[in-house]
């Protein structure tokens, strides 16, 4: 049996701003996401043919997960979950695909999530998720296993939702510092030159 | 930027996020991005690499991330559009 989450979001920034704060989603600047604690790119690659951009990232996670499920599948303190997301700038489209590597044996949790645009200032996040124990052994337990994660992931996207708001009202914040910052630079440039002109 | 797993990767894994940060909006967004071996990152991303891949290797996590790719072997053709 498998058990699926679905979950539809809409944020209300353009596509490229979405998909460039999603690289530091699990940043600082998310404080809803303090369950992640570390996050790696394995590979990068830009597709010849397609132009699509292929990256893998390792998230490392602290254990989330309720006491007793955590009896159950042994007492580990960190999780990790590969995410490879491809990036289609012509069809304005970010997909990502994130399975977990820990317990794998036991317990298959394979999520994806798509960004795409709305309009030119809103983007569509939407969010599905599979969850597949495979233990052999009770019915009754790798359903209660699969409710549980099931419940996990409705209360994780709440947060998950707030914490990108953040991270997003934060990276506008900081490309317009960035904007303005080079455009002084040019400013200044130019005042150098007409002034070495004029006394030149 | 998010942490490294190894801490002594942070360094390096900083410089490389930051580079990678500003291609992929300045340039790749605006189809300017080339590949990803050849663009101003790549020097960073190997050394960043360099020291990751040894300590994926002295965790243990180098062979989970083995067959969890054979397992995604299916989205990159369906997300990639190859065969």
């Amino acid at each position: 049996m498998v058990k699926v989450f679905s979950n539809t979001e809409s944020f209300n920034y353009s596509w490229e701003e979405v998909s460039t704060a999603n690289w530091r989603k699990y940043c600082p600047w998310n404080e809803k996401s303090t369950h992640v604690i570390a996050v790696d790119t394995l590979s990068r690659t830009v597709d010849p043919a397609t132009g699509i951009l292929r990256t893998e990232r390792l998230i490392t996670c602290r254990q989330a997960a309720p006491e007793w499920l955590k009896k159950i599948l042994g007492g580990m303190e960190e999780s990790q979950v590969l995410e490879t997301s491809y990036v289609d700038p012509a069809k304005k489209e970010v997909t990502m695909v994130s399975a977990n590597l820990t317990f794998s044996n036991l317990i298959n949790v394979e999520e994806t999530v798509v960004y795409k645009p709305l309009s030119d200032h809103k983007t569509q996040f939407s969010q599905v998720a599979k969850i597949t124990a495979l233990c052999g052994g009770w019915q009754r337990i790798k359903n209660t296993i699969e409710d549980s994660l099931v419940t996990r992931f409705g209360e994780n996207a709440a947060k998950g939702k707030e914490g990108f708001e953040t991270v997003l009202a934060m990276s506008r914040r900081v490309f317009a510092e960035e904007r303005e910052r080079e455009k002084r630079g040019t400013l200044q440039a130019q005042a150098i030159n007409f002034r070495q002109a004029q006394t030149a | 930027m998010s942490a490294s797993l190894a801490p002594e990767c942070n360094e390096v894994k900083e410089r490389y996020d930051t580079c990678f940060l500003k291609w992929y909006s300045e340039k790749y967004l605006r189809g300017q991005g080339g590949t990803n071996e050849n663009n101003e990152c790549a020097a960073m991303f190997k050394e960043y690499q360099k020291c990751l891949t040894v300590a994926l290797k002295d965790r243990g996590i180098d062979k989970l991330v083995e067959e969890a790719r054979e397992d995604n072997k299916d989205n990159d053709a369906l997300y990639l559009g190859r065969k």
